[in-house]
């Protein structure tokens, strides 16, 4: 058993000393699990999953990457480890990291909004039918400029759906459920908030999933707006789902504050999260040409 | 007289209902697991499901074995760093410990057993994470980080079981080694701890259970890669990581895939069990 024992922990020993053979700048690229709302957009934006010929798709995302299945703990490990390298919304940006530009046009919402930044992916909800009256009256709300405000004031991009008019409805009660995707509920919170001090006799319950959850409770009438963070698919929208953009999020690719990266092309954001660049020494910290 | 009996039955009843109760739990757990996962292992096939090393669930591709083996080495790191503590630990505060102390220490351990597993993995993200980055150079996050913050979460268990394991020792094999001139150390380690070596091995086996069934913290220390690790400093995806990632988004087959990825965690949990049941069986 004593044997046994410091066998046990010479051969730690060992594993670790051979394990060392890292350098000082590997990047460490952290990722998003698989079916994520901000995986899928990222993935999709920056073409490292692509639909094959068979049907099949393709994911590329390099191998080695970190999988975490929150915001929270990607921009914790950004904001520790000098070499690590993420993606997340951009409504959920601090000073802990450091978001680079990508080809030269930094990650603003004015930017995403005229469609300099390409990075971004659309809020939308989605109703099945547009009769019910209270579902109608938030749906105007949210595009009024009451609504997009509110959706500005969390760091999100307004809709171009969204109206300069005012809100002027008024409900005097009801009851409706909104189910959907993570992503997209910090923005229905508050824009329920908001509506229900126009209007305080309506009940608005939000159920938190994700997208397809969201979409398909809409389809089947268990609620009455799905909220989505990727475009339907022609499945969905074959079930007569109509959608509507209620804003847009910019995705940030966030370093360590300590990096000196400030900007990165669209192909260096592909070549490193599919494991084509490994290390930051293959980056030139000067590429504003 | 009458009444009395009334009552004996009806208490009868009521803890037969008790009983059952857990037991049909058990049950529905069983029927669940196997009534869902197992069509999915034949649908996948066995051999690939358990063997196949390329876990891609866009494209129906579901090989478990990088997170079979990332859950045993993680299992493993564990007992290699909280075992010796855990057990020296109790021989400490069975034998040695000044009862000063030990009104610090008894408590201490057992508040280390009531924090919430997520607790500690956030500990694990903030504290360990960076020590073993700045140590070994990486990312940080990988089989070593897991291991050792398994390895103190498994510490309450290891220790409250062997403890009592050791306390259970008739007090007579203690005085015979010191009558017969040993030291204090050699009857504690050569005639009390072999004494209590089935109750310390229960201990270890209850604290593997924990290790193998361990979840939050895991999944931010591990980095939850879905590859084979390569190294002790390799990021590494658990069993238990696996079906927490994905279950929220999994449809068809993947959503029977990562249940079917709970009957191998099960099937690895009732082994244990019955090594445990067997230790027992020793003991009585």
């Amino acid at each position: 058993m004593k044997q046994l024992r410091i066998f046990a922990i010479l051969l730690l020993v060992t594993v670790l000393v051979t394990g060392c053979g890292y350098s000082g700048d590997m990047i460490d690229v952290v990722s998003r699990e698989d079916g994520s709302g901000t995986r899928g957009a990222f993935s999709e934006i920056f073409k490292i999953t692509q639909k094959q010929d068979d049907g099949t798709v393709l994911d590329s995302t390099y191998d080695n990457a970190e999988v975490t299945n929150s915001t929270a703990v990607v921009m914790l490990t950004v904001s520790e480890d000098k070499n690590a390298i993420g993606y997340i919304s951009m409504g959920s940006l601090n000073d802990s990291v450091k978001a680079v530009d990508i080809n030269g046009v930094a990650p603003t919402a004015e930017n995403v909004k005229n469609g300099t930044y390409e990075v971004s992916r659309p809020f939308l909800i989605a109703v099945r039918d547009r009769e019910n009256a209270v579902v109608e009256d938030f749906i105007s709300y949210i595009l009024s400029s009451d609504g997009q405000q509110v959706v500005e004031a969390l760091g999100y991009v307004s809709s171009e759906d969204g109206s300069e008019a005012r809100y002027t409805g008024y409900v005097k009660s009801g009851r409706i459920t909104v189910a959907g995707s993570s992503s997209v509920t910090p923005v229905m919170e508050a824009l329920k908030e908001a509506y229900i001090k126009r209007n305080p006799g309506v009940e608005i319950e939000i159920q938190q999933s994700d997208s397809t959850t969201g979409l398909t409770t809409v389809a089947e009438g268990i609620s009455d707006i799905g909220m989505s963070s990727r475009e339907l698919k022609t499945s969905e929208t074959d079930k007569g789902i109509i959608p509507i953009t209620i804003a847009y999020d910019g995705l940030a690719i966030i370093v360590n504050p300590e990096n000196p990266v400030d900007n990165l092309t669209k192909e260096q954001v592909y070549d490193i999260f599919t494991g084509k660049i490994t290390g930051w020494n293959e980056i030139s910290t000067d590429t504003t040409e | 007289m009458e009444n009395n009996q009334v009552k004996e039955r009806g208490m009868k009843i009521l803890f037969l209902i008790a009983a059952c109760a857990s037991i049909l739990a058990v049950v529905l757990i069983c029927l669940f697991l196997f009534a869902n996962g197992l069509p999915a292992i034949f649908e996948i096939g066995p051999g690939k499901f358990l063997l196949g090393t390329k876990w891609d669930p866009t494209n129906n591709v579901y090989g478990i074995l990088p997170m079979i083996v990332g859950s045993l080495y993680v299992t493993a790191g564990a007992i290699i760093v909280g075992v010796p503590i855990g057990v020296l630990t109790a021989v400490f505060m069975a034998e040695f410990c000044p009862p000063k102390l030990y009104k610090i220490m008894k408590p201490a351990v057992e508040l280390l057993a009531g924090i919430p597993s997520i607790v500690y993995g956030f500990f694990g993200l903030v504290a360990l994470v960076p020590i073993i980055r700045n140590l070994f150079g990486g990312s940080g996050k990988g089989i070593l980080t897991a291991s050792i913050l398994l390895g103190i979460m498994i510490l309450p268990t290891i220790i409250s079981i062997s403890e009592s394991a050791l306390r259970a020792v008739p007090r007579s094999y203690y005085e015979g080694a010191v009558g017969l001139g040993a030291t204090k150390e050699r009857a504690v380690f050569f005639t009390m701890v072999p004494a209590a070596k089935s109750g310390i091995f229960a201990g270890i086996v209850l604290g593997i259970g924990r290790a193998i069934g361990e979840t939050m913290a895991v999944i931010m220390v591990a980095g939850n890669t879905a590859v084979m690790p390569t190294s002790i400093l390799s990021m590494v995806r658990t069993m238990t990581a696996n079906i927490v990632l994905e279950m929220g988004y999994a449809t068809d087959l993947h959503r029977e895939a990562l249940i079917a990825t709970g009957v191998v965690l099960f099937i690895f949990i009732l082994i244990i069990n019955l090594c445990f049941a067997l230790i027992k069986k020793k003991e009585a």
